[in-house]
């Protein structure tokens, strides 16, 4: 296995990371030196040859490839158990539907989120309870940095290069979950997209920050959701108004009483897809009056189906919050979800 | 303790760009304005439009915008570029 990277040499660990620093090929952040050895176990791992296409990056034509994946897996602190994760993610966010430029280049300032679903979330010790959104464990942290650093190296996706957002959000940072399936009483976001049972999976989708939500006084189905559309609404009218993919999060105390009612992840979205919804005369009461136009009584829809929403089982067991995490630009980037380590369509 | 690692960057794939030779001047020229398709563009294209007509005399603008401002150009957009001695593009927010 021959690699084909420039290679560089530093005194000590100290000296690595301010070589990295000043050639501003980290996210501000130490990171783990990317040694031949680090990266040939990466690569090793997902039995994928240094030289292995992952992707083109069709803006700048830009070729991702399994070795400088592997690079900037291995500074992010991924395990080579971490690596296909990551390299599902890119896979995923090469596809077009993702609008991968656009999402990481955008003034909107969104974020890449991942999802992962499946056996690898235990393999790898991904838990999906406590502080599910951030830093929750070792490999989601790894594996969503490693997916922002690739995109610094690889696609200049950097402050002020290709990423020209004004003011970006913590989820730039590493933005990855996985869903708490075992806790779940649903069906898990990957199946409910098309992945068949059993296997592992990706979904990506450039993300907004999510935005934290409390109802612990009901426990009526219709009442919880009544609060994350309240939100949702919001979103369209403070921040976009377009529909798209947007992603609930439901914690154990909350999934308790859909449960009780029996309700699905589907019955779940086809009531969010009726009542998110604004009118654009709604604009006039957080100071956006001059855009109504004469189009004051037009109706918008968060979601163009109610399959657009995504329903994502996470979160500590107590406490009765949830999140909405919006879309970066309605539906012009779409969320993606890739099989890890299979090809589920190849006939 | 010497510690040998690798490139992270794209490296071996920063191609070479060369830009397009310059116009001497653009008296009669067919110039076209690509708008990424923001509200903002149409102003500031327009005040262009008008320094290149009056100030540089050129013979004709062609403005075109994108229909999706975070997505690269559509390729039919582009179809009569061959007829146009220089093309402006910009972003408005």
């Amino acid at each position: 296995m021959n690699l084909s990277s420039k290679s560089y040499t530093a005194d000590d660990f100290a000296a690595v990371q301010e070589f990295f620093h000043a050639r501003k090929w980290t996210d501000g952040l130490p990171i783990v030196p990317p040694t031949e050895a680090a990266v040939r176990a990466c690569l090793e791992w997902v039995a994928m040859a240094p030289d292995h296409l992952v992707g083109i990056e069709p803006v700048r034509e830009r070729a991702i490839t399994a070795e400088k994946l592997a690079i900037n897996a291995v500074m992010a602190g991924c395990l080579p158990m971490h690596f296909p994760v990551v390299v599902a993610a890119f896979t995923a966010m090469l596809q077009e539907p993702f609008l991968l430029h656009g999402a990481t280049a955008s003034t909107g300032g969104c974020a890449i989120l991942i999802v992962v679903n499946g056996p690898i979330r235990d393999e790898t010790g991904m838990d999906g309870t406590f502080n599910a959104l951030a830093a929750s464990d070792r490999a989601s942290t790894a594996i969503g940095r490693a997916v922002r650093l690739t995109l610094y190296n690889l696609l200049d996706v950097r402050p002020g290069a290709a990423d020209r957002a004004t003011l970006g959000h913590p989820g730039k940072i590493s933005y990855c979950l996985a869903e708490d399936e075992a806790n779940s009483p649903w069906l898990p976001l990957c199946e409910e997209r098309g992945i068949p049972t059993g296997l592992s999976a990706v979904t990506v989708m450039a993300a907004g920050a999510p935005r934290q939500l409390m109802n612990e006084w009901t426990t009526r189905p219709e009442e919880i959701l009544d609060t994350f559309v309240a939100e949702i609404r919001a979103n369209m009218l403070n921040y976009s108004i377009w529909p798209g993919n947007y992603a609930i999060v439901l914690p154990p105390q909350l999934r308790t009483h859909f449960a009780a009612a029996g309700w699905s992840k589907a019955d779940i979205r086809r009531y969010v897809f009726d009542h998110a919804r604004v009118t654009r005369r709604e604009w006039a009461a957080c100071g956006k009056g001059s855009v109504v136009g004469d189009k004051a009584d037009k109706v918008y829809q968060a979601l163009p189906a109610a399959d657009d929403l995504l329903v994502i089982a996470a979160g500590g067991p107590a406490g009765g919050f949830g999140a909405v995490i919006p879309p970066w630009f309605g539906p012009k980037s779409r969320a993606v979800t890739v099989a890890i380590g299979a090809c589920v369509d190849c006939g | 303790m010497t510690i040998r690692f690798l490139d992270p960057t794209h490296e071996a794939d920063s191609r070479a760009f060369v830009a397009a030779p310059r116009l001497a001047a653009l008296d009669g020229a067919t110039v076209a304005i690509i708008s990424n398709g923001k509200k903002s563009t149409k102003p500031f294209f327009d005040a262009i439009e008008a320094e290149l007509k009056g100030r540089y005399r050129v013979a004709s603008v062609v403005r075109l915008t994108k229909y999706n401002y975070s997505a690269p150009v559509e390729p039919e957009l582009l179809k009569e570029a061959a007829k146009w001695h220089a093309i402006i593009t910009g972003v408005g927010d």
